[in-house]
């Protein structure tokens, strides 16, 4: 956020002055920093509509998904035989599926698990695997016994990669049996190399600049270069992946719910819904499985735009390169 | 104000309008929108114009907006740069109200640039022979045979030795020299009528970069090519240009014969320049005061007030005029040094 | 010169990379629950008959015993046998592998012929409709899940309009298939002049290569765009504007330098889909290898697994020495 800051003091070098004591202008600056880079998003938003969209799809579904039972209109697991594949109406809003149960209120319980599941299993793969890669990337160029084990790590993630991906989630589902916290792990443990990886990349990266020297010759620790200079330096790839991933992951749990080795059949999840579908679309009722995949494409789509506005926002050199875009276009309209 | 300069009086004509002039700049202003202030003035209202076979040296440091002014002669400015105002010339023709197609016909083939960093600028993937004739071949209309010929030729006279074999070689497999030598081939296969020099030799040795100043200032004589060249070493321009310009935050601040120049500069920020040159330490220590080289927009006074020794009250509010001071020897600025004669 | 050495560097890292893929493949998926012997013979077999069919299968003992029993079997050639299919997996994977291989791969050539020309152009020209649209489809096709981009299609063109044949595998039953010389049917029916097989195949292959093809166009225009961009940017690029080339050779020369690049997420995606082809497989009953996978796993029958696994991972690494290669010829750097 440095040149934002900069930018905006020496647009307002005077305000600055005025502030007598120096806890109260830092104060001050603090605030004057938080309007700026408030007034930027703003402007951001508002000349990319499409970041706007992405935020705007993240929020809801996962509003849907807190407070789906106080929308949905019926219970989301009870079978009702009677009203079975019915076309959508006013009585059912996306219509019903072969059981009976109301698409509508399925696809709006469906975040609960779906993101659930996703964010989980992304949120661990990303401390895991960042934690591997940083400390990975860190000795891997140094002699001895820790650099061994680095290169070890390096080939054991290889051989997981080299795995076909999906096949080996259904192989962690099936080896810990059908549950929750299994398909949490399986999605952790297929996300996890992709951290692993990126956080060495960067880590490697910054380990050789100059102020990391630097620090290290001033005699600060292994401990405090990473927290202080290495991590926060390359958090800003991780955060963009991680809004990217948690749309993959979804992806991913819908798809181990449509072969049967995800989320069980009666639980509200789009992926076993777009499965149970399947059957009739043949026949002509698209109904069921269409709805949940335009609910779980746009959730996926949403995460992708949060996470390219999270890849440009990070990135000064890009924020910078935005800003005179948005000033350009600014002065063209006027 | 000293009584010489209240006696001149500002010229345009002079400067701009010459009869044989190949290119001539008026009132060119060059912007970098920056969100969130005003935005950063690269180029101010800058005037100046080049005779046909002259070798113009224009000085500055960096920052000081020599590669803009480069970039924008050619219609090539970096985003989100943009021109404001102004006009550029070229040949008698408006190249600011040229369409896109019609500049690419003129870029390479009647003003070439020579580039800093020769190994980048060159495709890694294809045979330096193949990427000067490919050059030839855009601007000239002539068969293939033809175009290799003439690129051979080229670097025969760009004093590559084994040009046979270099005619074959990819970029990575030079020297930066070897690599400099080939962009000049590039920029002269076509015998442009304007060259623009933008720091071409900085990446080089001292003994490589002046056979190569040697071989452009043979090379542009011969072909009787007028030269802007670009460059932060004051020095050189000494023993190369005919006229010398210094340009200082985008605007022009000193512009003489490069004699007059060298035996009386007026501008103080030149005396600073070539002080630095002389290795004078107490004086390079003046000239290193804080840089303000980003001028916003709405700003006034002199930009080289803040880092000026002779620096009055009046600099701070009053933007110097470009002035005539002796024939042909140009100064923006109130307070000149004037040395007793 | 250069390249053999190359190569044969690499050759000899392949051994020591597959036995580490067999062996953290064969400890994964040893711990999948279930057993073979019952679930073959059924819950009234005897001790006995359970014991012997063990034996015969290789898999009592401990964990090292049975690696140690299936790696001598695979040097021999032999990837044991599927309890499902109760033939042996070599023969399975030659009949469903190619399957695989050549839906993928007309596949990916569709989705080069999406990504590549929208990637060029949304580079080169920054500020157009051409751009938004490669930025929205770029993130609408990594949103879609296949599987139901799939049945989307096929509701539409099967059930709705009633165009495309019905998605119940390679080949119409009415239809006498081909001797299988390679088991890739189209080549197969060429090879005879079976034409009728071949239409029948080729007919078969639109919808879900249509679906494949949309979906992974989405990394490739991206990876396209990006380094197109990058290049354009570039200090060559811009010197080749200097210097007044056409932008047909401006355009040419950053391509070119982008392919590098390009080839790479080709290749990811390549031995990506090998698996990741399984829900379109699904969806269309198709028969290849990655279902059969996941039949395997989700039925404790752990050959076919292994075997897939391996015939996968040599398939990448076959697929990256191929890339390898490719760079060679691209790049004069790497040459020398």
């Amino acid at each position: 956020m440095n040149d934002n800051a900069r930018s905006a003091s020496e647009g307002s070098g005077a305000e600055r002055g005025a502030v007598g004591s120096k806890a109260g202008s830092n104060a001050a600056l603090r605030w004057q920093r938080f309007k700026f880079q408030l007034r930027f998003l703003l402007a951001v938003l508002r000349a990319r509509p499409m970041f706007a969209l992405g935020y705007f799809i993240v929020i809801s579904v996962i509003v849907l998904g807190i407070f789906a039972p106080l929308i949905a209109p019926y219970p989301p697991e009870t079978a009702n035989p009677e009203d079975f594949l019915q076309l959508p109406s006013w009585k059912h809003l996306l219509g019903t599926d072969a059981t009976g149960m109301d698409i509508f209120s399925r696809i709006i319980y469906a975040p609960r698990i779906d993101l659930t599941i996703a964010i989980a299993g992304t949120a661990i793969s990303a401390v895991v695997g960042s934690l591997i890669g940083a400390i990975v990337g860190y000795y891997q160029e140094l002699r001895g016994i820790k650099s061994f084990i680095s290169g070890f790590v390096m080939r054991a993630a290889d051989v997981l990669q080299a795995f076909p991906v999906f096949v080996f989630a259904i192989a962690l589902v099936a080896i810990f049996g059908q549950s929750l916290q299994s398909i949490i792990a399986a999605i952790a443990f297929v996300n996890a190399p992709i951290y692993l990886r990126l956080m060495r990349s960067q880590v490697l990266a910054i380990r050789n600049m100059r102020y990391v020297e630097a620090a290290y010759v001033s005699g600060a620790s292994d401990f405090t270069i990473m927290l202080r200079h290495i991590i926060p330096n390359s958090l800003g790839p991780i955060l963009s992946q991680l809004s990217v991933n948690i749309g993959w992951s979804v992806l991913l749990t819908a798809a181990l719910s449509f072969v049967g080795a995800g989320v069980v059949a009666p639980t509200p999840e789009w992926g076993s819904m777009i499965a149970v579908g399947f059957q009739s679309i043949i026949t002509g009722q698209w109904w069921p499985s269409v709805f949940p995949g335009i609910a779980l494409a746009l959730t996926v789509f949403g995460f992708a735009l949060v996470g390219a506005s999270v890849e440009v926002l990070a990135d000064p050199a890009r924020r910078r390169a935005l800003g005179g875009t948005l000033k350009q276009r600014a002065a063209e309209a006027a | 104000m000293h009584p010489e300069i209240a006696a001149a009086t500002r010229d345009p004509a002079v400067l701009s309008a010459r009869s044989d002039a190949i290119l001539a700049i008026r009132g060119l202003s060059v912007s970098y929108p920056v969100y969130g202030t005003e935005a950063v003035r690269a180029i101010r209202e800058l005037d100046l114009s080049i005779a046909r076979g002259e070798i113009l040296g224009l000085v500055g440091e960096s920052g000081s907006g020599k590669t803009t002014l480069a970039r924008a002669i050619m219609g090539l400015l970096a985003r989100p740069g943009r021109i404001d105002a102004g006009s550029v010339t070229f040949d008698g023709r408006d190249l600011r109200a040229m369409p896109e197609d019609a500049l690419r016909a003129i870029r390479g083939k009647d003003i070439a640039m020579v580039i800093p960093n020769p190994r980048g600028e060159l495709d890694p993937l294809v045979t330096v022979g193949r990427q000067i004739a490919t050059v030839a071949r855009a601007h000239l209309d002539i068969a293939r045979d033809k175009s290799d010929e003439l690129a051979l030729e080229m670097l025969k006279a760009v004093q590559i030795p084994d040009p046979k074999r270099r005619f074959n070689a990819y970029p990575h497999e030079l020297s930066g020299g070897m690599a400099q030598r080939v962009v000049m081939a590039m920029s002269l296969v076509c015998s442009p009528k304007f060259i623009i020099s933008d720091d071409a030799t900085s990446g080089l040795d001292v003994t490589v970069q002046a056979q190569i100043l040697d071989l452009l200032r043979n090379l542009v004589r011969s072909h009787q090519t007028a030269m802007m060249f670009i460059t932060r070493d004051i020095g050189i321009t000494a023993h190369f240009c005919d006229r010398v310009a210094v340009i200082y935050a985008g605007e022009i601040v000193e512009l003489a014969p490069t004699v007059r120049f060298f035996e009386n500069p007026m501008h103080p920020y030149s005396v600073m320049l070539l002080a630095a040159f002389a290795h004078n330490p107490r004086l390079r220590e003046k000239w290193h005061k804080p840089l303000a080289s980003q001028i916003r927009a709405g700003t006034t006074g002199c930009p080289y007030a803040p880092r000026c020794v002779h620096v009055e009250d009046q600099c701070r509010g009053t933007r110097p005029a470009l002035l005539e001071l002796e024939p042909g020897h140009f100064v923006r600025c109130l307070v000149p040094v004037v040395r007793p004669t | 010169m250069r390249i053999l050495r190359y190569v044969g560097k690499r050759l000899i890292f392949i051994v020591p990379q597959l036995f580490g893929i067999i062996l953290v493949s064969f400890l994964l998926v040893k711990m999948i629950p279930g057993d073979p012997a019952v679930l073959m013979l059924g819950p009234f077999a005897t001790e006995e008959q359970l014991a012997k069919l063990r034996a015969e299968m290789g898999i009592e003992g401990t964990v090292l015993d049975q690696f140690w029993i299936y790696l001598k079997n695979l040097v021999q050639g032999d990837l044991g046998t599927s309890w499902q299919t109760t033939q042996p997996v070599l023969l399975d994977l030659f009949q469903r592998f190619p399957a695989t291989l050549e839906l993928i791969t007309i596949s990916l050539f569709l989705a080069l012929a999406i990504g590549i020309p929208l990637g060029v152009a949304a580079a080169y020209f920054k500020r157009s409709m051409v751009k938004k649209f490669s930025d929205y489809y770029g993130l609408l096709a990594g949103a879609l899940p296949d599987f139901w981009l799939g049945l989307v299609l096929i509701f539409f063109f099967y059930t709705l309009l009633g165009w495309a044949p019905a998605p119940l595998g390679r080949l119409d039953i009415a239809i006498i298939p081909p001797t299988p010389h390679t088991n890739f049917l189209i080549i197969d029916s060429l090879i005879e002049g079976n034409w009728q097989a071949l239409w029948s195949a080729l007919g078969r292959l639109i919808l879900p290569v249509v679906t494949l093809g949309l979906i992974n166009a989405g990394p490739i225009l991206k990876m396209t765009q990006s380094t197109m961009e990058r290049m354009l940017e570039s200090d060559f690029i811009r010197y080749a504007d200097t210097c007044g080339l056409p932008r047909s050779v401006v355009i040419r020369r950053a391509l070119r330098n982008s392919l590098p690049s390009i080839v790479t997420i080709v290749s990811v995606l390549y031995g990506f889909l090998i698996g990741g082809a399984v829900l379109v497989e699904i969806v269309f009953s198709w028969g290849g290898a990655g279902q059969y996978a996941v039949q395997g796993v989700l039925n404790a029958d752990i050959n076919p697994v292994l075997g897939f696994v391996l015939f996968s991972a040599i398939f990448s690494l076959v697929i990256y020495l191929i890339v390898d290669l490719i760079y060679f010829a691209i790049d004069p750097r790497i040459r020398s």
